[in-house]
């Protein structure tokens, strides 16, 4: 018995490597532990234990992830990938969905060497899986979009400003996948509660501002009440945006500990609102992206909200030739879906600026006084 | 602000040992002792445990003679009032789960945790 012991110590020690860095420790312990167990049946059950332990977390960690990775994009690209052979749009789908693979795929092992693997947290997992579920699914309901915008006859912008959008589109989708892999990485830039409140505000406010401008496009009702309701929603929604990164910043900054410097406070209170600000856009692109590939060709939801809140139109389907009135729906809001581009580009920068200043402000320690003499 | 949480019979059994002396530094064989539990289904507890901030673990500071160093648990002073409380609940609930207590079945026992005090 005694061999067989001494083999599962071997291969428990030299499987060690293959479990995430948090959970190494841990396996460590169990196999040392085994030493205070007594010899015989106790100490191999024991040690049956710790495979059952290792082989558990060093399956998820080496096959799980990257077996539920492949599957997503298998299923994206699948979808992706239909359309006539020679159309434009088909040829940047394909592009798309090849180019942001291969990024997904490859840039952990860029990240891995200058900030660490993944955090041993489970919610460093999580926003990371999440992270890549949103930038896959934006990809996904993008390529949907295009499929009819980019589609003879209503590609009408031409090839040359197209490449240009897409070239872009995959510039800012590695700058995503690098800011979700850093703020989740062992090394991480900002503090665990950082990264943690910062998404969650982002995500809440992302999904927020697209709750409050449902139809992922600027719309124009006839009656007064739906009107008026709709523009105030639209305020708020503009309100929401600006004010996350600040609520974050200043969250982040007092859960990290407002009495560090200024400094720290300033990258603390960045970092959250650089979450905050790349959660809301990704949430917000994704859902109204889909919200104008799926909305024209859901009948029973065009007639509901004709039959409740006015007759409603999409303002930039007005200004763009007509050919049906699904291809010009989409056609039309597909130029504003590229405009989400912008909110793309811009909102992790605006929510770094915001957060910093943010933080910067939150739980400034009072001056000290000079005494008066006397007192 | 509250936060809900559930916990089966054998973390709740870990919890309630690691409560008896929340001052001491505990050893995962002396864990698994006191509460029956196997090492495969003892670690994964403490772990996640660990992860939420109940539990604290440190390495021996110091290499004893004739013995690897060993990793140590304590429960943390959240750990304590949250633990406290799923054992409240649970004895409330006629779960008949006892500090030390020997392991039954894996029944899920849901509790209300106390506040958040990080």
């Amino acid at each position: 018995m005694d061999w067989l012991t001494t083999v599962i110590m071997t291969l428990l020690r030299y499987s060690e490597p293959m479990l995430p860095a948090g959970k190494r420790a841990w396996a460590r312990a169990l196999r040392l532990e085994a030493a205070e167990v007594p010899a015989g049946w106790d100490r191999l059950a024991w040690l049956a234990g710790g495979a059952r332990f290792t082989m558990r977390e060093a399956a998820l960690n080496r096959l799980g992830y990257p077996a539920a990775f492949a599957a997503a994009v298998t299923v994206t690209a699948w979808t992706a990938w239909s359309g006539p052979p020679g159309d434009s749009a088909v040829v940047i789908n394909r592009v798309d969905v090849i180019t942001i693979s291969v990024i997904l795929a490859g840039l952990p092992w860029i990240v891995r060497r200058a900030r660490g693997p993944v955090a041993g947290s489970r919610q460093a997992r999580m926003i990371r899986t999440a992270g890549y579920a949103a930038i896959l699914i934006l990809v996904l309901v993008k390529t949907a979009v295009e499929r009819v915008a980019d589609a003879r006859p209503n590609n009408l912008a031409g090839s040359v400003l197209g490449w240009t959008g897409e070239t872009t589109f995959l510039a800012v989708m590695v700058g995503y996948a690098a800011v979700v892999l850093a703020c989740t990485a062992n090394r991480s830039p900002a503090v665990p509660a950082t990264v943690v409140i910062g998404t969650a505000a982002g995500a809440a406010a992302g999904l927020m501002i697209y709750l409050l401008g449902p139809f992922g496009c600027p719309v124009r009702f006839t009656g007064w009440w739906p009107a008026h309701l709709y523009d105030a929603a639209i305020t708020l929604g503009a309100l929401v945006a600006a004010g996350a990164p600040v609520a974050a910043g200043r969250a982040a900054t007092r859960r990290a500990g407002g009495s560090m410097p200024a400094g720290s406070r300033a990258r603390q209170g960045a970092m959250a609102g650089l979450c905050a600000g790349t959660a809301a856009a990704l949430v917000v692109a994704a859902l109204s992206t889909a919200t104008i590939a799926l909305l024209p060709y859901d009948a029973a939801l065009r007639t509901w909200a004709a039959a409740h809140i006015g007759h409603w139109t999409p303002i930039v389907g007005q200004v763009t030739p007509v050919i049906g009135i699904r291809l010009g729906y989409v056609a039309g809001a597909s130029a504003f879906a590229a405009g989400y581009l912008v909110v793309l580009l811009l909102s992790p920068l605006a929510g770094c600026g915001l957060g910093a200043w943010a933080g910067r402000a939150a739980d400034r320690p009072d001056p000290v006084r000079p005494r008066r003499p006397g007192r | 602000m509250g936060h809900r949480s559930s916990f089966s019979v054998q973390t709740l059994a870990v919890l309630a040992d690691l409560c008896a002396t929340p001052s001491r530094w505990r050893h995962g064989y002396g864990l698994a002792r006191a509460t029956g539990l196997k090492s495969g289904t003892l670690y994964p507890i403490l772990v996640r445990l660990a992860d939420r901030g109940l539990v604290e673990a440190r390495w021996e500071d110091e290499q004893p003679a004739g013995r690897p160093r060993r990793h140590l648990y304590r429960i943390t002073p959240e750990g304590l009032a949250v633990a406290t409380t799923a054992l409240a609940q649970a004895r409330l609930a006629g779960d008949q789960v006892q500090a030390g207590s020997s392991v039954r079945s894996g029944r899920r026992v849901t509790a209300k945790a106390a506040p958040w005090t990080g």
